[in-house]
C-alpha cells in the first residue's frame, strides 16, 4: 500500500508552505508507525518566481523505506495521486513547469476516488469547469481561503499548512488520522491554535466536498510537447532562438500570473511606461498609439499598473475571472462599450490587499493599489 | 585544534534531506572553518550550517567566498593552519574551483567537501550525475558516495576520521546525488554530540601545523628531482587508506552499533549470484528492488552498492564479483572516447577483473545522465541483459545506453 500527497504551489512564493506540508506528513504518517518521505519533483529546480512547482510525499503502511523509495524515490514526477493539493486556485488555468511540458492541468495526476483540496475564495462551482474532464469521479473539496505567498526567505504563518493538513486528513484518513494530526501540531509553539485550525478544516472539508463526475470539467486545450531522439535535433548544444521582436512560442509562461492587468483604453493616456516597463515584453503597440495585452505571455508582475500614470486605468485582477487569453484591444475595437462593460466587471472585484515589505526597514504597511 | 568547544547537541529522530544531514554531521565533527560559495543542489548545506552558527549550534568561522576556486582555497589553508575545515560545490562550480582541489591532495590537507552530484555545463543542467566528483579520480582524494541522508550524516564523521589520520592526510569528498537525495526528506537518527566525541579526535596536523613557532614551507617549487619521490609518497598514502578504513569502521561500530557489514560497499544476495550489477548512489533503489523481483522468479542475480571509489577496492571487489559468469556496471557518468566507449566505474571495474583468469564478463550501462531517472523496469532490463550475457555468447557491444530517445516521444504519454 503506497499512498502518493503532491502539493502543488507556487514555485518561490509557497516553497516553505509547500515543503511543510509535505515534511509534516512524513513526521505524522510516523507517529501511526507508517514510514514515508518526501521531496520536490525534480524538474522545478531551480524555481523561479511563481512557476507552478510540486512536492511530494509518499506513505506507507507495509512496506520499508527502502521498498517505498525504490518504488516512489529518484523520479522526476509522481505517477499518481491520491490527493492533490492545490494551495493556489490560479493553478487551475494551467501548470507551466520550468523544465517545460507544455500547459498541463493541475487535476492531470488525481486518480479515480481521489481527492483535490483546492485554497480558494471560489465556490466549487467556479472551479470545477476549469479542471481537466476525467473518465472517472474523483472529489473536490474547497478550502476557503485567500492564497497563501510568502518569499523564499520569510514564512506567511496564517495557518494555511494547518488547514491543509487537517483537509488531507478529512478526504483521506489512511494517510494520516486528524488526531495525529492535532497531536502533531500540539507539538509546536501555539500549538492549540494549530491544532484547532487543522480541527476546523477538517470538519468544513467533512460536511462539504463535491464529487466530480466524468461530464464535469473541460476537454484539456492544449497538447502536450513531445521530444525529439537524440538524432532528431541539432549538435553543439544550440537552439534557434526567438526572432527578434518576437515570443517563444514554445514557452509562453502566462500560467505563472495570479492575476491580469484590465486596460480601459478610454482612459489610456498612451504615455507608453506600460509598454516599456513591462519586464516580459507582453504589451504589443497597435495603431492609434495604444498598447495591447498578449496575455498568454503576461506573467501578471503588475508593473504595468504599478507604472501607469492614470487612475484605474491598468487595474489587477484575479486570474480565475478570465478563461481565454483573447486580445483586449480587438475585444474593444470590435465593440468598445461591450469591452468597457466587461472591464467594469473584472475589476469589480479587487484582489486583497497584501502586506508592502520595502526591505528597507520601514514599518510594514498595506500596499497602495490605486 | 577546535576553535571553541563544542556545543553539547542531544541525540535525535529528526525528518532531513541529504544536506541537512550533512549539516547535521558537520555540526557534530565540531568544524572550525566553512567556506561557502552558493550552487545548487549543494547550496542547501550552507544554508543550514550557516543558520546554526546564527543560532549559536555550531561555532564555526563562515566566509562566503566570491567564487569556488577561492573557496577552496580558504579551506585549504585554514586547514593547513590547524582548522577542521568544511567546504563543498555542485557540477560546473566544483570545476571551477579544480585546480586549489588538486592541490589540496597534493598539499595533504584533510579537507572534507560536499559534492551535490550535478551534471556538467554544457548545457546547463541541474540533475544529478556523477562525472563532477568522478572528475578526481586520479588526483589524490578519498571519494565516497553516500545513498541515503542517514549515510551522508555519517560518512561525514567517518570522512575527518580517515582523511586526518596522520597515515592517509588525504581530502575526502563526500558524494550525494542532486535532488534525489540532496533535497528528499527521510527520517535520520542523529547522533549524540559526546558519541561522536568518543568517535572522532581533535585534528591535529602534528609537524605538518603551518605556524610561526613551527617553521615549515609548503609546497615550495621543485624541479625534476623531487616530483617522482613526493608522487610515490601520496600513492603510497591511499594504499595506507585502506588500513585506516577498516580500522574507522571498526572503531564506529563500536561507539554506534554495527551500521556497516564492510566499509567499501553493500551487497544484495551477491553470494551465488550469475549476474551482478554495480551502481554508486541512489540508483541502488530501483536496483535492490529489481534484484528482490526477479529473485521471487528465481533469476541469480545480485547487487553491489558501491560507496567508495578512492581508494577503490580492488581485492574486496574481486571476491564478491568473482564468481559470476557476468558484471553490469551502471555509470551515471559519460566517458566520450574510452576504450568500448564505456564510463567511468565501468573501466575500474573491468580494469579490477581482468586478472582473474576465466573470470565474469563485464558490461556497460549508461544510464541516468542530467538527472534522468532509472525506473525499477530499466534496472531489471539491465539485470535480465547481464543475465544473458553471462549465459550466452561473449559479446563485443560492451556499452548499452539506457532510457536515452531512440525516437520521439511526447513528454506525458
Amino acid at each position: 500500500m503506497i499512498k502518493r500527497v503532491e502539493i502543488n504551489y507556487r514555485g518561490v512564493f509557497q516553497k516553505t508552505l509547500g515543503r511543510k506540508i509535505g515534511g509534516d506528513l512524513v513526521l505524522i504518517a510516523r507517529r501511526l508507525d507508517k514510514v514515508g518521505f518526501s521531496n520536490g519533483r525534480y524538474s522545478d529546480a531551480p524555481e523561479r518566481n511563481g512557476l507552478p512547482s510540486k512536492y511530494f510525499t509518499f506513505i506507507s503502511s507495509t512496506m520499508t523505506e527502502a521498498e517505498l523509495e525504490a518504488e516512489c524515490g529518484g523520479k522526476l514526477d509522481i505517477d499518481a495521486a491520491d490527493v492533490t493539493v492545490v494551495l493556489d486556485d490560479t493553478l487551475l488555468a494551467g501548470v507551466e513547469p520550468w523544465a517545460w511540458h507544455g500547459i498541463r492541468p493541475v487535476n492531470e495526476k488525481t486518480q479515480a476516488g481521489g481527492a483535490l483540496i483546492v485554497v480558494s475564495r471560489h465556490a466549487p462551482d467556479d472551479l470545477v469547469p476549469r479542471l481537466e474532464r476525467k473518465p472517472y469521479t474523483y472529489h473536490l473539496a474547497v478550502l476557503a481561503g485567500e492564497t497563501s505567498l510568502s518569499g523564499m526567505w520569510v514564512f506567511r504563518d496564517d495557518l494555511t499548512h494547518e488547514r491543509v493538513l487537517g483537509a488531507i486528513a478529512a478526504v483521506d484518513p489512511s494517510i494520516v488520522t486528524i488526531e495525529a494530526v492535532e497531536q502533531h501540531l500540539l507539538t509546536r509553539a501555539d500549538g492549540t491554535a494549530r491544532a484547532a485550525a487543522a480541527r476546523a478544516a477538517y470538519d468544513e472539508v467533512t460536511t462539504g466536498t463535491t464529487t466530480v463526475q466524468p461530464t464535469d470539467g473541460r476537454v484539456w486545450p492544449f497538447e502536450a510537447p513531445s521530444l525529439p531522439s537524440w538524432q532528431g535535433f541539432r549538435e553543439a548544444a544550440t537552439v534557434v532562438a526567438v526572432p527578434r521582436q518576437g515570443r517563444n512560442v514554445t514557452f509562453p509562461r502566462g500560467t505563472s500570473k495570479t492575476e491580469r492587468p484590465v486596460v480601459r483604453f478610454d482612459l489610456c493616456t498612451k504615455c507608453t511606461l506600460c509598454w516599456l516597463d513591462c519586464p516580459d515584453g507582453a504589451f504589443d503597440p497597435v495603431a492609434g498609439g495604444h498598447y495591447d495585452v498578449d496575455y498568454a505571455y503576461c506573467s501578471g508582475c503588475g508593473k504595468c499598473a504599478e507604472v501607469c500614470p492614470v487612475k484605474d486605468c491598468i487595474v489587477m485582477v484575479d486570474e480565475l475571472r478570465f478563461d481565454d487569453t483573447v486580445s483586449p484591444w480587438a475585444a474593444y475595437q470590435r465593440d468598445a462599450p461591450a469591452y468597457l462593460a466587461w472591464a467594469e466587471e473584472k475589476t469589480s472585484v479587487r484582489p486583497p490587499e497584501r502586506p508592502h515589505v520595502s526591505g528597507r526597514m520601514a514599518p510594514v504597511t498595506t500596499s497602495s493599489r490605486s | 585544534m577546535a576553535i571553541a568547544p563544542p556545543v553539547d547537541i542531544a541525540a535525535r529522530e529528526d525528518l532531513l534531506t541529504g544536506c541537512q544531514a550533512v549539516a547535521e554531521g558537520v555540526r557534530l565533527a565540531n568544524v572550525d572553518v566553512i567556506a561557502a560559495y552558493p550552487i545548487r543542489p549543494y547550496t542547501e548545506v550552507m544554508d543550514n550550517l550557516s543558520k546554526m552558527i546564527a543560532d549559536g549550534t555550531l561555532d564555526a568561522e563562515y566566509i562566503v567566498a566570491d567564487s569556488e576556486h577561492s573557496q577552496f582555497e580558504i579551506v585549504k589553508h585554514a586547514s593547513a593552519v590547524g582548522a577542521r575545515a568544511f567546504a563543498g560545490s555542485s557540477g560546473t562550480g566544483w570545476l571551477y574551483g579544480y585546480e586549489a582541489l588538486v592541490v589540496t591532495a597534493t598539499d595533504r590537507l584533510p579537507v572534507l567537501y560536499l559534492v551535490g552530484n550535478r551534471a556538467l555545463d554544457d548545457p546547463g543542467a541541474f540533475g544529478v550525475e556523477h562525472n563532477d566528483a568522478l572528475s578526481l579520480r586520479d588526483m589524490g582524494w578519498l571519494l565516497c558516495w553516500a545513498t541515503t541522508a542517514q549515510e551522508a550524516l555519517e560518512h561525514v564523521l567517518i570522512g575527518y576520521r580517515v582523511a586526518e589520520d596522520l597515515r592517509v592526510r588525504m581530502p575526502m569528498a563526500l558524494a550525494l546525488d542532486g535532488a534525489f537525495l540532496t533535497h528528499s526528506q527521510h527520517i535520520v537518527q542523529v547522533p549524540a554530540a559526546e558519541a561522536v566525541r568518543r568517535f572522532l579526535p581533535t585534528y591535529d596536523p602534528g609537524e605538518h601545523r603551518l605556524h610561526p613557532d613551527n617553521p615549515i614551507s609548503v609546497a615550495p617549487q621543485v624541479n625534476e628531482d623531487w616530483v617522482m619521490e613526493i608522487r610515490r609518497q601520496n600513492w603510497e598514502a591511499a594504499r595506507r587508506a585502506k588500513v585506516v578504513i577498516a580500522e574507522a569502521y571498526q572503531e564506529f561500530a563500536e561507539v554506534f552499533g554495527p551500521r556497516y557489514e564492510t566499509p567499501y560497499f553493500t551487497e544484495t544476495m551477491t553470494k551465488d549470484a550469475d549476474a551482478i550489477l554495480i551502481g554508486l548512489g541512489t540508483v541502488a533503489m530501483p536496483a535492490v528492488e529489481s534484484v528482490r523481483r526477479l529473485r521471487a522468479e528465481g533469476k541469480r542475480v545480485g547487487y553491489i552498492n558501491l560507496r567508495w571509489f578512492r581508494p577503490f577496492p580492488t581485492e574486496e571487489l574481486r571476491l564478491a564479483l568473482g564468481h559470476a559468469k557476468a558484471v553490469g556496471v551502471i555509470d551515471r557518468d559519460f566517458a566520450h572516447g574510452a576504450p568500448d566507449g564505456g564510463g567511468v566505474l565501468f573501466h575500474d571495474v573491468r580494469s579490477c577483473l581482468y586478472p582473474i583468469g576465466d573470470g565474469p564478463l563485464a558490461i556497460d550501462f549508461i544510464a541516468g545522465l542530467g538527472g534522468r531517472d532509472i525506473s525499477i523496469d530499466e534496472t531489471t532490463a539491465m539485470f535480465e541483459k547481464t543475465l544473458a550475457v553471462g549465459t550466452g555468447a561473449p559479446t563485443r557491444e560492451f556499452v548499452t545506453w539506457v532510457g536515452v530517445r531512440e525516437s520521439e516521444k511526447e513528454v506525458r504519454p
